[in-house]
């Protein structure tokens, strides 16, 4: 089996490992760099970035844990993007090592569609050269959606790409209150910003539950992050003294620098897809089946590309269900279980059904919660806000949701991805022992609470 | 404990009239209850807010809670130093602890809440 795969990211170099574990003859073709948007432009700049931010809140606050510091804490951006180039090399080192060790050929350049069978790659230098295949998987990702009223411009009006590269601003405006709009806003708060977002929809992170954005805005609040919802920002006028920022409710807000982060843009175009009639959705979505098969046979689509989630496991989940099927597998993916993790301090995460989701599906549910504070381990490690709410099937008792804000949600959720996956009940986690004191044990409590018998909640 | 100028709501919450301003703030029990306080949400200036309405929250080590208004009507200040020094509720609730000030509709509205005494019994009763 050769196979042709268009996009080094997370979802394409996963899909070309596993097809050379299964036996394939692999060919890569990547324009940019191995990794794609999450080592390059995403996941792990952000996630180093935020390494360094959480190591200066921590500094801030070193006298409560004990410890006298002569002198000062001074944040220097350019020696945090330097740790970030740092470690985003050496990733890619580490895939390029991968790819040599399972004989993977990867090709530099940009990949066109000529047929089902051919994709013609084109250098950097011009120069063209023919891939064939047997069978080609498209994993050619997304890029920062733009307002085409004030597109990026790298300098002042700003992706989350330009963002990764930055001086601290003065006052920074953000566009979009989501995932990444919400993350750059505690780095760069943290950083010595001042942060202001504008959000069209009614709250912050509004994909999450209502309840996790409540608390998130406090958060914000707490940290001096204005926040205006159910706002649009209809004009900027860049001007000597800053960027003016026009809102829709006749506000105005004055700031040094933009950044957009309003969503994504599928990488749909140009790649020949018209070329061989693989059909896309409204918003330029490669449209594929279970198995992740585009319209056209033998040509398989996965990863933001295809829509959906537009979260690098996700992409990489797909590379692997794709590459199996390549090779004669007959597999879908399970959606339902999951996990989604947003890097702000304090962290967030959820897998399955929101409660308002639930109740919009018609499902009687019952809901628990914990808060981080009732921990002792959280009080050790100083860090008390946030708590977990578990949504469950009241009749079934089956877990639906676990929605996680407060220290190392991201790492706390796998167990409620878990239950999910494999259709456990609040009763599987509450009689599972949970090692003490750790903050895991949150999930545990608030599984309690669905039934009123958590321990360290008082009497109601 | 609880002073006598001041009328108090079951959600341990207290008032203090003066004219159609009264100040609003949280009861000794709730403080102590509470624990030390971390973070406290205060309402919004001009806002209008209703009786046995959430007009904010308090965060301590050990809970969040609601607060809940004991008047309706206007918030006309809040007590913008609670927000850089939260604690200053428990050590003086009824005091320099206070939350906001309210310029109320219904001076009559004052007269479902407990008085002194009334509420030192129901706490006593709350904490059988």
């Amino acid at each position: 089996m050769k196979l042709a795969i268009l996009g080094a990211g997370p979802g394409g170099y996963v899909a070309a490992i596993k097809a050379a574990q299964l036996g394939a003859q692999v060919t890569i073709i990547e324009e940019g760099e191995v990794g794609g948007t999450c080592l390059n432009w995403g996941c792990i700049p952000t996630k180093s970035f935020v390494a360094s931010i959480e190591l200066l809140a921590k500094a801030r606050r070193l006298e409560e844990f004990g410890i006298e510091l002569k002198g000062e804490i001074v944040p220097s951006i350019s020696k945090i993007i330097e740790r970030k180039n740092k470690i985003v090399i050496t990733q890619i080192k580490g895939i390029k090592g991968l790819f040599k060790s399972w004989g993977i050929t990867l090709k530099k350049g940009r990949g066109f569609l000529v047929s089902p069978k051919e994709i013609v790659v084109t250098s950097k230098n011009g120069s063209q050269e023919k891939v064939e295949a047997d069978t080609i998987i498209i994993a050619t990702g997304s890029r920062p959606a733009q307002i085409p009223l004030f597109p990026f411009d790298g300098k002042k009006i700003l992706s989350s790409d330009d963002a990764l590269n930055l001086d601290i601003p003065k006052s920074l405006l953000i566009i979009g209150a989501g995932a990444i709009g919400c993350e750059f806003a505690c780095i760069y708060k943290e950083l010595g910003s001042e942060v202001s977002i504008v959000e069209m929809l009614p709250r912050a992170i509004a994909t999450e539950d209502l309840e996790i954005s409540e608390l998130f805005e406090r958060e914000l609040k707490k940290k001096n992050i204005k926040l205006y919802t159910n706002v649009k920002v209809e004009k900027i006028d860049v001007r000597n003294d800053g960027i003016h920022a026009f809102l829709s409710d006749r506000r105005e807000i004055l700031a040094e620098k933009i950044l957009v982060s309003i969503g994504r843009a599928f990488n749909s175009d140009n790649i020949g897809l018209e070329v061989i009639g693989i059909n896309k959705g409204n918003h330029g979505e490669i449209i594929v089946n279970e198995k992740l098969e585009t319209t056209i046979p033998g040509v398989y689509a996965i990863g933001d590309v295809i829509g959906g989630f537009l979260l690098a496991h996700v992409a990489s989940r797909e590379g692997i269900t794709a590459a199996r099927n390549v090779m004669g597998g007959d597999e879908k993916i399970d959606y339902r279980s999951v996990p989604a993790a947003i890097f702000t301090s304090p962290e967030i995460a959820s897998v399955g059904l929101r409660e308002h989701q639930a109740l919009e599906e018609g499902i009687k549910v019952k809901t628990g919660h914990f808060q981080f504070r009732a921990l002792s381990k959280s009080h050790a490690l100083g860090e008390i806000t946030g708590f977990v709410k578990v949504v469950s099937d009241k009749a079934s008792d089956r877990i639906l949701g676990v929605h996680i804000i407060g220290p190392h949600a991201s790492e706390i959720i796998h167990e409620g991805a878990l239950a999910i996956k494999t259709g456990l009940k609040t009763r599987d986690i509450i009689e599972t022992i949970h090692v003490h004191p750790t903050l895991s044990e949150v999930l545990m409590e608030a599984a309690g609470d669905v039934h009123g018998g958590a321990i360290h909640v008082p009497k109601r | 404990m609880n002073p006598d100028d001041l009328k108090y709501h079951k959600e341990h919450t207290w008032v203090k009239v003066s004219n159609r301003k009264t100040v609003i703030g949280i009861t000794h029990y709730a403080q102590e209850a509470l624990g030390d306080i971390v973070y406290i949400d205060l309402p919004e200036v001009d806002i209008n807010i209703e009786v046995n309405s959430e007009i904010g929250e308090i965060e301590s080590t050990k809970a969040t809670s609601s607060i809940i208004s004991p008047v309706s009507g206007r918030v006309i200040e809040v007590n913008e130093e609670l927000s850089g020094a939260p604690e200053i509720v428990n050590e003086d609730p009824y005091g320099k602890g206070w939350i906001a000030i309210i310029e109320i509709d219904d001076i009559t509205e004052l007269d479902d809440l407990m008085d002194a005494s009334e509420y030192e019994k129901y706490v006593e009763e709350e904490a059988k």
